[in-house]
């Protein structure tokens, strides 16, 4: 047992390190350090340089164009990236649909979307939660009819982040209503500019335009867009889930955002306020311990383990951690978190001259705090409610 | 970074358990406790097994074994709940003897790693509650004056390490109990195990540190402590959860076996989520010993803060999941609950340790800050 990394880890960090350090536009960090709104170009600025590098897919195998780093490899340039400020890479193209396309999709499909993934170009959506279908995701009711050469797809998606955006959109569909609702789902990519597709916004509780419903209106979706096998489509649902297992925890975005707790600690004066102080200290005994776990399972994975039995706690955990830094931001300003002033989220802004006379004085960086704090409410239910995981935890220990 | 067990480790692994299970079953332990909470026929058995001299040098006729042996030896003592303080013999005697004097190490490493004396540390006074620096008892020359508290087996051992005020600050001394002025008082603790309280009336002792380097050593002695037992209490956790999974699945009300509720299936991952939570502070606890004292003391109190948490609602949540039988003497759970509480008040509990990651708090945290 040996908590360090190896000369050659500590190498490849401080190579990710200088590599970040050059190429990551410090507009953008600015941003992500102060919680600022990101958006489309700058998430798309910073995939694209990472794609250019090879580095967009940074889980991916060298087969298919990746850099073929292994478990601790890929937490080292995570870990780099959060702590300098990157963005997080929006999943759903390199981290979701990529590894479902190489396990399962045909070499067509590989050399057709695969590229496009890596190098930042082709933004990918989700479309796996429908209305009636939260946690339950094998509810599914999209239905895709064969006909021909084509699919005709009728229904709904929801909770499409940033969909506003999305050039293609992966969905789990119905081919199938009649055994189990497991055994009737195709997994289908469609291009999200075909006639009868419609994304609406749902403006969430901080005022954000983050997630979208979807429609699909007698889409006609060529059949070669099916993934593998038609109805096996749980199946490789079931793959994408399991393939993001430490990431989720986001332990290294929580130490980052540690640091800007304390800040925010120091500048509202409650630092040095032992009640407040020590709800800090939990919260950093909660982030080490966290660590500790991803890092127990990294190395599991290193070993070529994949069945270590707390990775299922990652999600649980990592979550609240999330949720309880945003509440201690927020109750760090007191009152000066209030005041709703959607500008504030921008870069720059200091408080608008025309609002100066209502804005108070010294508080502009509270300004994004509490909608923080609601934004991240969403934590513990996305991604298998946090219940949910409870259900799978409680499986490992009870059977 | 790596978290395998070596094959070494996972032998002297098993060989532990083997002992535990055939040699220290619940009733045996029970009439251990009937019978003062220390057999000495259990701790030659431990000594049988070669444990002794785990931490003492080779040179000295011990094995010369690391932090993480004694973690897996630990976590396989605290599966068992044994009562008999081998941390403090075992971890903590050897780790503060070598900081004495050759002669002094000569004479009692060897018997130490041969089992053939039990030495034990005796800091805790009325009034100091969990501070190290804080102390009444008084050393006059090569005499101490004072009195300790839950000195541990503590009408057993033959020897104690005494920490004791001098005019430089704080010195390590070693007091044999057979000395003139050396009184001790045996009781029980909630827990079963033996403890006493020990009288010095201008004892002899022996110099092992002098002041003012005595408190940076007793220091590391109290984070061997926390380490020894929170891979203990990993062990006594592990041990119960499973206890308590199997009687979920066969206790049955309302026709069915109570595993089957989803209010108990997520009581029990919140009890898994504080097992593993533990388990990795108790791994990063042992793992962070050897590192400089400011790193050091800010990473077991971190951990020790954990292991607070994790004992507290495991032992508490396991009682509740057993209903009536959990609060019951003759059950096996209430044991190991009340281990697990007695261990939250031994080497700090969680709102000591929390003033203590409270102010030594850092702009950056985690586990490689």
């Amino acid at each position: 047992m040996d908590l360090n990394f190896t000369t050659e880890e500590l190498a490849f960090r401080a190579e990710i390190r200088q590599w970040v350090a050059a190429n990551l536009p410090a507009d953008i960090s600015h941003k992500v350090h102060n919680a600022l709104r990101l958006n489309k170009d700058d998430l798309q600025r910073w995939a694209k340089i990472l794609g250019k590098q090879g580095w967009h897919g940074w889980a991916w195998p060298k087969q298919f164009g990746g850099p073929g780093w292994n478990a601790v490899q890929r937490h080292l340039f995570e870990e780099e990236c959060a702590l300098a400020g990157a963005p997080r890479v929006v999943p759903f193209g390199p981290v979701m649909v990529a590894p479902v396309i190489m396990a399962f999709g045909s070499p067509e499909q590989q050399q057709r979307h695969l590229p496009g993934i890596m190098s930042g170009e082709v933004w990918w959506s989700q479309g796996y939660s429908e209305p009636g279908s939260g946690s339950d995701l094998a509810s599914v009711k999209c239905k895709a009819e064969r006909r021909g050469d084509k699919y005709i797809v009728n229904g709904q998606k929801t909770w499409t982040t940033l969909g506003q955006y999305g050039d293609w959109i992966f969905c789990l569909v119905r081919t199938d209503s009649s055994g189990k609702p497991q055994t009737g789902i195709s997994f289908l990519l469609i291009d999200m500019k075909s006639p009868g597709v419609t994304v609406r916004p749902i403006i969430m509780l901080d005022g954000e335009h983050e997630v979208n419903e979807v429609f699909f209106d007698n889409v006609e979706v060529p059949a070669e867009n099916l993934v593998g096998e038609e109805n096996k489509g749980w199946t490789y649902a079931k793959y994408l889930l399991a393939h993001e297992r430490t990431n989720i925890a986001d332990v290294n975005r929580g130490k980052r955002e540690l640091e800007r707790l304390k800040r925010i600690a120091k500048a509202e004066g409650v630092y040095e306020d032992a009640r407040f102080r020590d709800q800090i200290a939990l919260l950093e005994v909660d982030i080490v311990a966290l660590e500790m776990m991803v890092l127990r399972v990294l190395s599991a994975e290193k070993a070529g383990r994949q069945s270590l039995d707390v990775a299922g706690l990652l999600k649980i955990r990592g979550s609240e951690i999330q949720q309880r830094y945003s509440e201690l931001m927020m109750l760090a300003a007191g009152p000066y978190a209030l005041p709703f002033i959607q500008e504030a989220m921008e870069a720059g802004w200091q408080g608008d001259q025309a609002l100066s006379s209502l804005w108070p004085r010294g508080s502009t960086h509270c300004a994004p705090l509490a909608s923080h704090y609601f934004n991240y409410r969403k934590t513990t239910i996305y991604g298998g409610s946090n219940e949910v995981q409870r259900n799978i935890v409680a499986q490992t220990v009870l059977g | 970074m790596d978290f395998d067990f070596t094959e070494d480790q996972e032998s002297l692994r098993d060989a532990v358990r083997r002992f535990v299970d055939k040699d220290y079953g619940f009733e045996h332990r029970r009439a251990t406790v009937r019978a003062g909470g220390f057999s000495q026929a259990n701790w030659e058995g431990l000594a049988g097994l070669g444990l002794m001299g785990l931490a003492v040098p080779e040179a000295h006729g011990g094995m010369g074994f690391g932090a993480i042996d004694a973690m897996v030896v630990m976590e396989e003592l605290g599966r068992g709940i044994v009562l008999e303080p081998y941390a403090q013999a075992a971890l903590i005697a050897p780790a503060v003897l070598q900081h004495a004097g050759a002669e002094v190490q000569a004479a009692w490493l060897p018997r130490i790693a041969a089992g053939e004396v039990l030495v034990v540390l005796a800091h805790q006074e009325r009034s100091a509650r969990y501070r190290l620096d804080q102390m009444a008892t008084l050393a006059e020359g090569q005499v101490l004056t004072g009195a300790k508290s839950l000195v541990p087996a503590g009408a057993h051992a033959d020897a104690f390490i005494v920490p004791a005020r001098t005019a430089a600050g704080i010195a390590l001394y070693l007091v044999e109990r057979g000395a003139a002025g050396v009184g001790t008082r045996p009781y029980l603790l909630q827990d079963g195990s033996a403890a006493a309280e020990l009288s010095l009336d201008k004892a002899p002792a022996t110099l092992l540190v002098p002041a003012p380097q005595g408190l940076a050593v007793l220091e590391l002695a109290a984070d061997i402590g926390i380490a020894a037992q929170a891979a203990e209490a990993v062990g006594a956790m592990d041990k119960l959860v499973a206890i308590t999974a199997e009687y979920l699945n066969t206790r049955k009300q309302f026709g069915v076996a109570i595993s089957s509720f989803q209010a108990l299936r997520h009581r029990m991952a919140d009890v898994k989520m504080q097992l593993e939570l533990a388990r990795s502070m108790s791994y990063y606890a042992s793992l962070k010993l050897g590192e400089p004292a400011e790193a050091r003391r800010r990473a077991l109190s971190q951990a020790k803060l954990q292991l607070c948490q994790s004992t507290r609602y495991v032992g508490q949540q396991c009682t509740q999941l057993h209903g009536g039988i959990g609060v019951t003497d003759e059950y096996i759970s209430s044991h190991y609950f009340k281990r697990l509480t007695a261990m939250e008040m031994q080497w700090g509990d969680s709102l000591h340790h929390l003033g203590e990651v409270s102010a030594r708090m850092q702009d950056q945290a985690g586990v490689f800050a």
